[in-house]
């Protein structure tokens, strides 16, 4: 199966964000974080309880919760 | 006449070095406190440079301009010049991270339009050399249209050109404002924000091209020490070896440091108590202002070094990894990941533990954490569990062999503390705190090394914040405390009294059996009160019961009746506001042992055994059984009996609104909890 948000793709693999659902504040703020349209996303780990993930962009490191990182829909490479 | 000063705004994104470039420009801060309304901290410097005076205010680490936060209303509010008290800023300093020079754009572009002259500092620019990250500083400066300056305040990089720098442009000609991305307009998909988020990262993308060089993908080393410390096993492990190490130091580190600052106060107050004239005064300098002085001083040790420990762990980047690791046990119960230090810290003392919520920069989660905090079983607590449980808990097994009943109430009552925690999270998260779902997007700082002096500056400010704004209106407290529990003052009322005890005493030891085992400690208390010490104790008993929170605690009997508790336990209850502990002290002043150390072994033993001596007046039915000293401890475990804590939620909430809430709330719990522990004793025949 294809992952298709960012929530569901193994530790380890570079993705690239095709979009951002919705306009609230967490939309925003993931935006604003440099989480935008065309970015590449490598998923560098997950927390013990496999909740939040630990990624990588823009030559930094950020943490975010599943939750919103299923607002953040991936396209190939 | 020489020009007034000028106003430079310190602004950045959390974690760039902004507290060190603070540091290094302006030294110890002039001013701290809260911006009017707001619980954000105002932090205002000031240094002199060409004959100018430079009023240098720190902002509260921001991502961006488009406010969401409290925290970025503050920044965007006072660099519009809309901050009562804060003059509209004559420069704006934007410190960005050059290891992450991308990200940081976002807001340095931002500020530069808002129309004022904007100076770029590259923080951490040695940080980013190591890394061989090169960026091509004067072409960078062109394309934005400011000053960018490199700076490393370790070494000095930098401090005196930042200084020329702002001078310059706050003084100079207005700029032109860089207009990158700020008139995207939104659709109904995509609201003005969002779209001028995409549209800036598209323009920071162009105006980096050719300015920035080099390897940018971290090097081994970091990936690999972060891979150990975030993974699932090790990375859990070394966390509990940290926060096991943490938390001892504040647990064992602190008392000795506290036992002194209390041995100075007592020998101070000795040492006035010895000038001066025994009466109203003396008491009031004494019993009222050194107190609450010893109360408020005595903190300062645990505050410093949980900051320390705070500073250290957030200036290597391990703060926000901690909150990385312990997110999705507490989001469970409506907090974040950011609430474990705060809470851990608070076993130790909660005062601490509510000023280390400063680091959640989520207002929800904050408040929900400093409500909380104080339900973790303190160190204040221990006394009165390890008073009670040795005297009143019987020495067997707990069900099994190994383990003492003893020591599984112990254990019983501190999880009892986390459990109503938890509980009490996730009801008002879902009630009182419900709204729309707050994002966790936490940035992962580099890996480096803490500065010291920004770690000492950390400690030394947490302390002196606590002494100037939770200080005086503890002592102020203390002396308030003090008038109810002295006045009135009625010595016929007081020499009633004590003939009505040795009258009821010498009843008892007349209808006493000779085996009753608590005969000899009655007929000492008889003995006692031929003594001038034992009836100088009595007496002191006798005035306090007295008192208005004597009276009061009298009044409060039919409410205290229902946890089995006879009027006295009413009464060191109700006295007990000022500090848990005091209780035992309390206990001991009103079963006319006057000034007993329930804290060494000789006051201890005396006032277990009058405890156990004690009867229901009237009657020959002992007042302290299992239940009552059950009902007792659950009674403090769950209380809000700490005026500390609470002027410091008060303080650190910017509103009189949350002690309140947080004090009916606990006592409450407290009182449902009592009565629910001594009516289960009562029906299973403990």
């Amino acid at each position: 199966m294809v992952a298709v948000s960012l929530d569901d793709v193994a530790v380890g693999t570079t993705v690239r964000v095709r979009d951002i659902a919705g306009g609230d504040a967490v939309a925003i703020r993931l935006l604003e974080m440099g989480v935008t349209p065309g970015v590449e996303i490598r998923l560098v780990g997950k927390a013990p309880f496999g909740d939040p993930l630990e990624l990588e962009l823009r030559g930094y490191r950020l943490s975010i919760r599943r939750q919103e990182a299923a607002r953040v829909a991936i396209g190939d490479r | 006449m020489t020009p007034g000063p000028l106003t430079v705004a310190l602004l950045g994104n959390p974690n760039v070095g902004k507290s060190t470039l603070f540091t290094a420009l302006a030294g110890i801060p002039t001013r701290v406190g809260n911006y009017p309304g707001v619980t954000v901290e105002e932090k205002i410097g000031r240094f002199t440079h060409r004959g100018r005076a430079i009023d240098l205010v720190d902002l509260p680490g921001t991502y961006s301009l488009a406010p969401q936060s409290p925290d970025e209303r503050v920044a965007v509010d006072v660099l519009h010049g809309r901050m009562p008290g804060v003059p509209r800023p004559d420069c704006i300093l934007v410190v960005a991270d050059a290891t992450n020079l991308p990200r940081n754009m976002f807001l340095a572009t931002q500020a530069l339009e808002v129309g004022v002259p904007v100076v770029v500092a590259l923080a951490l620019a040695d940080v980013a050399d190591r890394k061989g990250i090169r960026i091509d500083v004067t072409e960078l400066s062109r394309r934005l249209g400011c000053p960018v300056i490199r700076v490393a305040p370790p070494t000095g990089e930098g401090v005196a050109a930042i200084r020329d720098g702002v001078v310059e442009a706050a003084i100079g000609p207005p700029p032109q404002p860089l207009h990158l991305a700020a008139q995207e307009s939104g659709t109904a998909a995509r609201p003005a924000a969002a779209a001028e988020a995409i549209a800036r990262y598209a323009a920071i993308e162009r105006l980096l091209e050719g300015v920035v060089g080099g390897s940018d993908t971290t090097p081994l080393m970091e990936d690999r020490i972060d891979a150990i410390l975030t993974h699932r096993l090790w990375g859990t492990l070394i966390f509990a070896g940290v926060m096991l190490a943490m938390f001892a130091s504040i647990f064992w580190l602190a008392p000795p440091l506290m036992d002194l600052i209390s041995a100075g106060m007592d020998r101070l107050s000795a040492f006035v108590a010895g000038v001066l004239p025994e009466g109203a005064i003396r008491s009031l300098i004494v019993d009222g202002i050194l107190a609450g002085v010893s109360g408020t001083v005595v903190f300062v040790p645990q505050i410093a070094l949980l900051f320390l420990f705070v500073a250290i762990l957030e200036g290597c980047g391990y703060l926000a990894r901690a909150a990385y690791l312990m997110d999705r046990l507490l989001v469970g119960v409506g907090l974040s990941g950011k609430s474990f230090i705060p809470l851990l810290s608070s076993f130790a003392c909660a005062i601490p533990g509510i000023m280390a919520a400063r680091t959640i920069e989520n207002r929800r989660d904050r408040l929900l954490t400093i409500l909380v905090a104080p339900l973790m079983s303190c160190s204040a607590r221990l006394p009165v569990y390890l008073l009670l449980c040795g005297a009143f808990v019987p020495d067997r097994a707990a069900g099994l062999p190994w383990l003492p009943l003893k020591a599984a109430v112990l254990a019983g009552l501190y999880a009892l503390g986390v459990v109503v925690a938890a509980a009490v999270a996730w009801v008002l998260s879902r009630t009182v705190f419900h709204g729309p779902p707050q994002p966790f997007v936490m940035e992962l700082p580099g890996w480096r090394w803490p500065r010291p002096a920004v770690v000492l500056e950390r400690a030394r400010e947490a302390a002196w914040s606590f002494l100037q704004n939770a200080g005086t209106l503890i002592v102020a407290l203390s002396i308030v405390l003090w008038a109810l529990m002295t006045y009135p003052r009625n010595e016929q009322a007081v020499d009633t009294d004590i003939a009505a005890l040795r009258q009821s005493i010498d009843q008892r030891i007349k209808a006493a059996d000779d085996d009753d085992p608590d005969r000899a400690e009655v007929v000492a208390q008889l003995e006692s009160l031929d003594t001038p010490e034992g009836l100088a104790a009595a007496r002191q008993g006798a005035a306090q019961r007295y008192s208005v929170l004597g009276r009061a605690g009298r009044l409060v009997e039919p409410l205290v009746k229902p946890l089995g508790w006879d009027w006295r336990i009413g009464c060191a209850a109700l006295a007990s506001f000022p500090a848990r502990e005091v209780v035992l002290g309390t206990l001991g002043v009103i079963y006319n042992l006057g000034d007993v150390d329930p804290g060494e072994a000789e006051g201890a033993t005396a006032l277990e055994r009058r405890l156990k001596a004690a009867r229901w007046d009237g009657t020959n039915r002992p007042v302290f059984t299992l239940p009552v000293a059950l009902s007792i401890m659950v009674f403090f475990a769950l209380c809000a009996q700490c005026a500390s804590t609470l002027v410091v939620i008060g303080r650190e909430t910017g509103s009189w609104v949350w002690p309140v809430v947080t004090f009916a709330y606990m006592t409450a719990l407290a009182w449902l909890g009592a009565f629910a522990i001594y009516r289960i004793g009562l029906a299973l025949g403990w």
